[in-house]
């Protein structure tokens, strides 16, 4: 079953044509590996799919289980199974962890349980980088994503905190949740086993392949620099 | 009747509801009484009231406690009116802690509350005072609260109101004796208010210390008011830090630090900002199912509170 279909899809941000005819589709229960150079449009393309305003879909479409969310509002898409991990989560002063939790779920995730002091710390003031990824996977953990997206999600994370998020991750991926992950390192993607990549460079699509080895084997031998030159961008 | 200490986790030290007094705690270490009780039998209170006090409660820390104080003054009836003179006396050296609510117990209550409070920290003593209010939406409020500051004295003064009556008129003033030191916040939340505060901080002794922090927030046509002012008389260091934030294009804040020098050793600075919420915030709540009401609600909570 496609749980999402992303068709054709220009994005502009801050007046900027950013991703430019992107197209892919993830099944239940699949993960889609988006890898690319910094600056090539992948976290736009993640913002748009979970509908950050700003980010404006100016062709194309998103296709979210049969239905085009192109015009769905952002909590509207988060009610409906679509959450992101924020690779920058901004600071909310005042605000603890335990609190945000009780206003956006009252299901108990099972991650936030084994924190107890972290939830009594503000959200993201003076986090460092791994805590951050943690208290941002604490939140969308309890929020029970259908489709999660995650914007780099292993930087800042040591190999120990990796090896225990991506854990987590595979046990929900077998219960069926998708994933779209945005990374430009692809290191992630040796503890994850994506069912697919797609490269992205430019903001467009450069090839797709399920053979996510050989893909990373490419880049690393090349940086990208043999995709630059392919001949679909 | 009860110690202090016996009830501190059930119920205040101090209880009036309306007009009358439903509860005192005494202790060893702190009395409390009614304030005409304490003008009647103790002749030196006499000196801080302005004359014989209606209504109010007088507390006396004598010595060191290991618990906060609490005291609890609450309108549960419709068209009261509180006028209250509060004196709280803290003996030399003692480190005291209180936390006191003034609040309504309905939104509908038109009630008016004035307290005349006066707070003094003697040589080398300390207080935290954490003051919250919580208003229905047509009473009137009007604290008016002076704190005297001795020698080396330390004062934490943290108020806060979430729930702003339909006007509120706050007045501190807040003298700090020689090498003694002022920590106060005010944090209010204006909906639909009409607010006034004005804050005076005066360095009287020399290498006294003092931070005033505003932090206000205006929601459904509130109209804010806020001069907070520094007069460094002696040396001293102090700083003003005031920040807005305005929810609602129909509501005004003006946000007015003055700093008055009177010495040329002294160092006094300020800062004040008004702004929106961040629209950062407000997407990061919303990816994470918000409302955006609920968003707004919560980054104004963690402002106001952080």
């Amino acid at each position: 079953m496609k749980i999402l279909e992303v068709k054709n899809l220009t994005v502009e941000a801050g007046g900027k044509k950013i991703v430019e005819g992107a197209g892919f589709e993830i099944r239940k229960g699949e993960v889609l590996a988006v890898l690319g150079p910094n600056a090539s449009g992948k976290s736009t393309l993640a913002k748009a799919i979970a509908g950050i305003p700003g980010y404006l879909v100016k062709e194309g479409s998103i296709v979210f289980k049969g239905r085009n969310i192109n015009k769905v509002a952002l909590e509207k898409r988060v009610n409906e199974g679509i959450v992101m991990v924020f690779q920058n989560p901004p600071a909310l002063p005042g605000v603890k962890l335990s609190k945000l939790l009780n206003l956006i779920s009252k299901k108990e995730s099972g991650y936030g349980e084994s924190h107890p002091d972290f939830l009594e710390r503000e959200v993201n003031v003076n986090f460092s980088g791994g805590e951050k990824k943690i208290s941002e996977l604490i939140q969308v953990l309890f929020l029970d994503p259908k489709l999660l997206i995650l914007d780099e999600i292993d930087s800042g994370l040591d190999m120990k905190k990796r090896e225990e998020v991506m854990e987590i991750l595979k046990e929900r991926v077998k219960k069926g949740m998708s994933v779209l992950l945005i990374t430009h390192q692809g290191e992630i993607l040796k503890q994850i086993n994506p069912d697919k990549v797609v490269v992205l460079i430019k903001g467009k699509v450069g090839c797709s392949s399920r053979d996510w080895k050989k893909v990373l084997e490419t880049i690393k031998k090349n940086d990208y620099a043999q995709c630059k030159k392919c001949k679909k961008l | 009747m009860p110690s202090a200490k016996s009830v501190k986790s059930c119920s205040p030290d101090f209880l009036l509801v309306d007009n009358e007094i439903k509860g005192i705690a005494q202790s060893n270490e702190v009395l409390i009484l009614p304030s005409p009780e304490a003008w009647e039998k103790l002749e030196w209170t006499r000196d801080y009231f302005s004359s014989k006090p209606k209504n109010g409660y007088f507390i006396w820390v004598k010595k060191q406690v290991d618990f906060p104080l609490s005291t609890c003054v609450n309108i549960a009836s419709p068209g009261v009116k509180q006028d209250l003179e509060n004196l709280m006396v803290v003996e030399k050296g003692v480190k005291a802690a209180a936390n006191v609510v003034c609040s309504s117990l309905k939104m509908n209550l038109s009630g008016v509350h004035k307290a005349k409070g006066k707070l003094v920290l003697k040589e080398g003593s300390s207080l935290s005072y954490n003051h919250v209010h919580k208003w229905g939406e047509k009473d009137s409020v009007f604290p008016d609260y002076e704190f005297i500051l001795g020698k080396g004295a330390s004062l934490d003064y943290n108020y806060l109101n979430m729930l702003p009556p339909e006007k509120l008129e706050i007045r501190n003033k807040i003298a700090c004796g020689e090498k003694s030191s002022s920590n106060v916040s005010i944090s209010v939340n204006g909906i639909n208010s009409k607010i006034n505060i004005k804050e005076e901080v005066i360095l009287k002794g020399r290498d006294s210390q003092a931070v005033s922090r505003l932090k206000m927030v205006g929601r459904k046509k509130s109209d804010i008011v806020a001069e907070s002012s520094i007069i460094a008389k002696e040396r001293g260091k102090g700083h003003i830090d005031c920040q807005s934030l305005i929810i609602d294009k129909d509501s005004k804040i003006s946000s007015i630090p003055l700093l008055i020098c009177e010495n040329k050793d002294a160092q006094i600075t300020h800062e004040a900002s008004i702004g929106k919420v961040s629209e950062e915030q407000l997407n990061y709540l919303r990816a994470r199912g918000l409302s955006e009401k609920q968003a707004i609600d919560l980054i104004v909570s963690g402002f106001l509170k952080s």
